[in-house]
């Protein structure tokens, strides 16, 4: 089965930009001030679900 | 459009850098994504008073209090007091960043530069890998912006750097997360920035309580990310909040996230390009302050742009100069604090329990890393094998 991919609550996200520096993947980048995930980049590795301050990313189907 | 430098972000290192860029005869243009400068405010609103020094600002709007010093908690509440010059770069004023960001743009268009807000950088424009400009999106349009020299200012998330081929991915372990609150009806009249330290409280960082006015204070959290879970940082602050009565009391009016790198600096300087700011990871490891470190690499990154064009040369070696200026300023701080920051994680609540109650005592008049080390070395013997490379580097570096 496909790994799970990281999915941002837009109204959650308060655009810190913490998950982006630390994604390995450079798959995160700030749309229209929120931080949005590049599905074909992100491996699920969960560092930005761990870091976020506000929980606003989580996993795609959750 | 062709430009001497375009500067990506109007934080406070992207403006300081564009005034002395422009000051010393430079076409600038910074670029902004926020359709304001300074908001939303990302985390951190305590400065040294150092910051007099580099004639920057004007006027004092941007100040909304001023500190005598700083107060350390320890898990056990044992408090270790500082004196404002020996607590740092965080302490001495509370800012406005909103105003403070806007006073320190103002002074670089007033210098020349030209600002683009809604322009978010997308790319750099190459040839043959040759950096010869910004690709940059103005609400729905692309446009390739011609210059010289880019300025990656563009904060903890660094993307200009790695387009340039450097490797700014943070660690989790090298990267606090943030959330804060900007708390009124508070009782916080007093003259002294506090840090709460502690596991529980704050896993790999601290929290902050920063006084801005007689009832309004900045309460905020930072965690390592390495140690976070999905909204820890948060979730620990409003309990924090929740167990002091003096802040419980309190209703926010202003909510934020925000993040800072506690690694080493990074490297900075490519052909044609440079980084500054929490771009380049110019931010003490220890307090995750950055300001002071941005305005200082700002003034040379700026003044080395100056002379680059005056000489039309952006190669690499041409551009070291501000590399070589900052690391000769502060690097070596940065990659100690490093260290310390290192050792400090490795440290069990009731170890900085015995730290605080063997220093609640001493008079920071004077303070040096060696001299702090031998002092608590003498009194705790046990710190010593954790505690040596830190004595190491403070022989060889001062």
């Amino acid at each position: 089965m496909e790994k799970p991919k990281a999915i941002v609550d837009r109204e959650v996200c308060l655009a810190c930009g913490g998950c982006i520096s630390v994604c390995p993947k450079d798959a995160i980048t700030m749309i229209a001030k929120k931080a949005c995930v590049n599905k074909e980049k992100c491996t699920g590795c969960e560092i930005c679900i761990k870091t976020c301050p506000v929980g606003a990313i989580y996993w795609e189907g959750n | 459009m062709k430009y001497d430098a375009v500067v990506i972000g109007s934080g406070p290192a992207g403006s300081v850098t564009a005034r002395f860029a422009a000051e010393s005869g430079a076409k600038v243009l910074i670029v902004e994504r926020r359709e304001e400068v300074g908001v939303p405010v990302l985390c951190g609103e305590g400065i040294s008073k150092n910051v007099d020094n580099f004639n920057v600002l004007e006027g004092k709007r941007w100040i909304a209090n001023n500190m005598d010093g700083a107060r350390i908690f320890s898990p056990d509440g044992t408090m270790v007091s500082l004196a404002a010059e020996m607590a740092g770069n965080e302490t001495g004023y509370v800012l406005h960043r909103e105003i403070f960001d806007q006073e320190l743009a103002r002074g670089a268009i007033r210098a020349g530069a030209e600002l683009m807000l809604n322009t978010r950088a997308i790319d750099l424009v190459k040839k043959d890998g040759k950096i010869l400009g910004v690709k940059v999106k103005h609400f729905e349009e692309e446009i390739d912006i011609k210059a010289d020299v880019i300025v990656g200012a563009d904060g903890v998330e660094s993307k200009v750097g790695r387009w340039a081929g450097i490797k700014t991915t943070l660690k989790p372990s090298d990267l606090e997360t943030c959330s804060q609150y900007t708390l009124t009806n508070v009782d916080i009249e007093r003259e002294f920035c506090d840090f709460y330290l502690g596991k529980k409280i704050a896993p790999g960082g601290y929290v902050w309580v920063f006084p801005k006015g007689k009832d309004v204070a900045n309460v905020g959290i930072g965690i390592l990310a390495s140690l976070s879970t999905s909204g820890l940082a948060t979730k620990l602050l409003d309990k924090f909040i929740s167990s002091h009565p003096e802040l419980k009391k309190g209703e926010p009016i202003r909510f934020l996230a925000g993040a800072v790198s506690v690694s080493e600096p990074y490297e900075s300087v490519r052909d044609n390009l440079l980084l500054v700011g929490d771009a380049a990871r110019q931010v003490d490891p220890i307090t995750g302050g950055g300001l002071m470190a941005s305005i200082e690499a700002g003034k040379f990154a700026g003044e080395t742009i100056g002379k680059a064009v005056e000489e039309q040369k952006f190669d690499v070696e041409t551009l070291s100069t501000y590399e070589k200026a900052v690391d000769a300023a502060f690097y070596n701080k940065l990659k100690r604090n490093y260290m310390v920051k290192e050792i400090m994680l490795g440290f069990e609540d009731k170890t900085l329990n015995m730290l605080a109650d063997s220093l609640k005592d001493v008079k920071f008049d004077e303070i040096s890393t060696l001299g702090l080390v031998k002092a608590l070395v003498t009194k705790h013997p046990s710190l010593l094998v954790k505690l040596r490379p830190l004595m190491k580097a403070a022989k060889t570096k001062g």
